[in-house]
């Protein structure tokens, strides 16, 4: 008998909740998801509706201003406290009354004497302005946003490098454009001033490792607006190089200890990375 | 008798030397003509005679409080003015996306004549251009916008836009109407003509064959269709410089100057100034060829020959790169006068010199050497503009004693006499440079009504002194200090802003 009842507790605490538990984490997954979405996140409670908080935010029935009450995420360069009015344009006007208080998950909109922002999501705050209990961006991590690149970006960086190296930079020097290749040069303010570096490599990540151990990478040394953020290499340098054939500088192929190799160019910010980021790497190659 | 006329006479002198005390104490004392809202009368040098008239000046910094935080190096400045509201503007700068590196790059807006700017993320380019200019004419009627942009994009080939907004206020991103890779420096300028936008866009169009780089694109529908003019009729060192600069009259004159490059060697190109226009808004069967040179018979007038500029790209005047400003005006009710200006290497032990001159023929002849004091030593960023009265304006910036000194100087009369008001005075070692142009590649100066209205990129220290005719700041400061805050009180290090301003046109 008793064996039957702790079956049948069994069956009816997995049929009512392991759907609550399931609904659960699933939510929890989905604001773990917006939070990393989101440029802004803060929480507040809804002061108007219908109007916006500052001149020169476009105003609709979809414009609401909401008084925050904590930020949790926000680029360095925003300007937002507690006290502020945020106008938010929200996907559902209907779900917000004065005096709702609500966690919003936004994307950066117009900035002015305010902010204004568009929502992604929010999650209500029935307790009071604190966030959601459980809420990911409760994470005092989140407190701005990180300048590292994210998991995400990274993960699609790497999906869209031709090959991934561990290796050291032994030599750079100027590229000298091939006969071949001048007619596509011409001089402007942004001319990338291309740069090769000969990359020894100590293992691959991702792709067919060249024949040799040293490859040619072309990288811009501009400090052009253009250029700026793109990776400049100097000798000795280690780290992670995420590398595309190259496409861009009007050679695909490279001379390296008299043989003739495919190019590759690193052009993006991030796409060179610290040693550290070995093991992250590792991680995203497996998902 | 003659003890009573000794006594009025002293009595005479006396009262002139307490007034004349009186003025001098009054100015010693008189309150500092900077500040939030401060219009203050002109520090006025002048080049020849002054002009004692007061001037209110409005300079107003355009970065918004809620991006109190931000350090950008917010350089190359552009300024667009709606024509039908002269309340409506546009400006532009380098100024990142402030919240995403895949969202668009933003414009700046404002819709009380300057006083107050928001940022508006809605060119079509990711996060940052890599050039913008743009202009606003109204022919379609759009009050709040009508805006047409030329941008580059920076990814790995740089590609041209050609875009359009009806309202610069909504969030709407510019519509593309043209697109392109392969060009260089876009330089919009546009005018309403019978209901339809006119719009004149100067590249340097690497595409062109035979190396005749310097274009003009023209749309006379709104930006609906574009066609490609090359404006360079000679022999070039494989290109021309980058500068395409085309001015517009509201008889349908176009003018457009350029940099012929004749030889290039790396470091110096030698040039032709070259000017050529069209009576016909750029519509006829031989577009831009209207002026011809006398010494070839080729079209586009040679103002000045085999000139050598200086071509770094690298810190080179300050921290500044040099190589290709030019800037050319037509008066907007006679289109016979246009002025020109330019930089070169210029006068012995000079790094850049810039010049000015003036025809009055319609381009056919020029003023045979530069107009009165207007030869410019270390100095960039030249821009020009004609107000509705005949007034040139002429906006430069000059590196003067470890400074960056903004100018914008008027004249009635050719620069025989001229006002000249500096704007700016700030250090020239600080910030450090995040990239290249510091400043920029260029600034931008407008006639509107009675005004001249302009922009230009300066150190963002909140230092009084740096800025005699006075300052607004829109983000957080604290003058007493001379420090920017980020709003919450902590302190943000000086980076370099656009300032926006507006100047009364001289009688």
């Amino acid at each position: 008998m008793n064996s039957s009842l702790s079956f049948l507790a069994g069956i009816l605490s997995t049929v009512l909740l392991v759907p609550s538990a399931a609904r659960f984490l699933e939510g929890q997954n989905n604001q773990a998801a917006l939070a990393k979405q989101s440029s802004i996140v803060f929480s507040g409670t809804v002061s108007q509706l219908g109007t916006v908080s500052f001149a020169g935010v476009p105003q609709s029935p979809q414009t609401i201003v909401v008084r925050v009450d904590f930020v949790l995420k926000k680029p360095a360069a925003v300007s937002l406290k507690k006290g502020d009015n945020v106008t938010v344009e929200v996907k559902d006007p209907s779900a917000f009354q004065p005096g709702t208080q609500a966690t919003f998950y936004t994307e950066g909109w117009i900035f002015g004497s305010g902010v204004a922002v568009k929502e992604l999501g929010h999650d209500f705050n029935p307790g009071g302005g604190a966030p959601a209990e459980g809420s990911p961006t409760g994470q005092p991590a989140l407190a701005q946003t990180p300048k590292q690149i994210s998991d995400q970006d990274l993960q699609n960086r790497v999906a869209s490098s031709d090959l991934v190296v561990i290796g050291r930079i032994t030599d750079v020097h100027r590229w000298t454009i091939p006969k071949s290749a001048a007619a596509r040069y011409h001089v402007s303010e942004h001319s990338a001033d291309w740069h090769e570096a000969v990359l020894q490599i100590k293992s691959i990540l991702k792709g067919t490792k060249p024949k040799g151990n040293r490859m040619a990478v072309r990288f811009p040394l501009s400090r052009d607006v253009a250029w700026v953020n793109s990776p400049k290499f100097q000798k000795q340098q280690e780290g992670i190089f995420l590398l595309k054939k190259d496409q861009v500088s009007g050679d695909p192929t490279a001379s390296v200890g008299g043989y003739q190799v495919d190019a590759y160019t690193c052009l993006k910010s991030g796409d060179w990375l610290p040693l550290s980021d070995e093991a992250r790497i590792r991680s995203l190659l497996k998902n | 008798m003659k003890a009573l006329a000794a006594f009025w006479m002293r009595l005479l002198a006396f009262t002139l030397l307490v007034l004349t005390a009186g003025i001098l104490l009054m100015e010693k004392h008189a309150p500092p003509k900077t500040g939030v809202g401060a219009d203050g009368p002109p520090s006025a040098r002048t080049l020849g005679s002054v002009y004692a008239a007061l001037t209110r000046v409005k300079l107003v910094d355009l970065i918004p409080a809620s991006l109190s935080g931000e350090t950008n190096q917010d350089s190359e400045p552009f300024l667009a003015v709606q024509t039908a509201n002269p309340q409506v503007m546009v400006a532009s700068a380098f100024t990142p996306n402030p919240v995403s590196s895949s969202s668009n790059a933003p414009i700046y807006v404002s819709e009380d004549g300057g006083n107050s700017w928001i940022l508006n993320a809605i060119t079509p380019v990711p996060r940052m251009t890599c050039d913008i200019t743009h202009a606003m004419p109204t022919g379609e009627n759009h009050p709040r916008g009508d805006l047409h942009a030329g941008t580059l994009a920076c990814a790995a080939s740089i590609t041209l836009d050609e875009s359009e907004s009806n309202d610069v206020s909504s969030s709407a991103v510019m519509n593309v109407q043209s697109t392109r890779s392969n060009v260089d420096q876009p330089f919009v300028r546009a005018l309403a003509i019978s209901k339809t936008d006119h719009i004149y866009v100067g590249v340097n169009d690497f595409n062109q064959p035979s190396g005749r780089t310097a274009t003009v694109d023209v749309s006379v529908d709104g930006g609906a269709t574009y066609k490609s003019f090359s404006i360079e009729a000679r022999h070039t060192a494989g290109q021309d410089g980058p500068s395409v600069r085309p001015a517009v009259a509201p008889d349908n004159t176009v003018y457009a100057a350029f940099f012929g490059w004749r030889k290039f060697n790396g470091t110096s190109a030698t040039s032709d100034v070259v000017v050529v226009r069209d009576d016909a808004g750029g519509t006829g069967p031989r577009p831009f060829q209207a002026l011809r040179d006398p010494s070839d018979k080729l079209p586009g007038r040679l103002v000045v020959k085999r000139t050598s500029i200086p071509w770094s790209n690298a810190p080179t005047l300050g921290q500044e790169r040099i190589g290709s400003t030019l800037s050319i005006a037509v008066d907007p009710h006679n289109s016979s006068t246009v002025y020109l200006g330019w930089a070169d290497h210029g006068q012995k032990g000079d790094i850049y010199t810039l010049h000015v001159r003036r025809s009055t023929d319609r381009g056919l002849t020029w003023s045979k050497a530069d107009l009165p004091q207007t030869t410019i030593s270390n100095a960039t960023n030249i821009a020009l503009a004609v107000a509705n009265n005949g007034v040139v304006g002429l906006l430069y910036q000059q590196l003067s004693a470890g400074r960056w000194v903004t100018h914008i100087v008027q004249s009635h009369n050719a620069f025989a006499t001229a006002q000249d008001l500096i704007l700016a005075s700030v250090p020239a070692d600080t910030p450090k440079q995040q990239f290249l142009p510091y400043l920029g590649d260029y600034d931008y100066l407008l006639s509107v009504e009675n005004e001249f209205r302009g922009v230009f990129c300066a150190n963002n220290a909140p230092d009084r002194t740096n800025f005699p005719q006075g300052v607004t700041y829109q983000r957080a400061v604290d003058f007493s200090a001379k420090t920017l805050t980020d709003g919450s009180g902590n302190p943000v290090a000086v980076s370099i802003d656009p300032f926006y301003f507006s100047v009364p046109v001289i009688p």
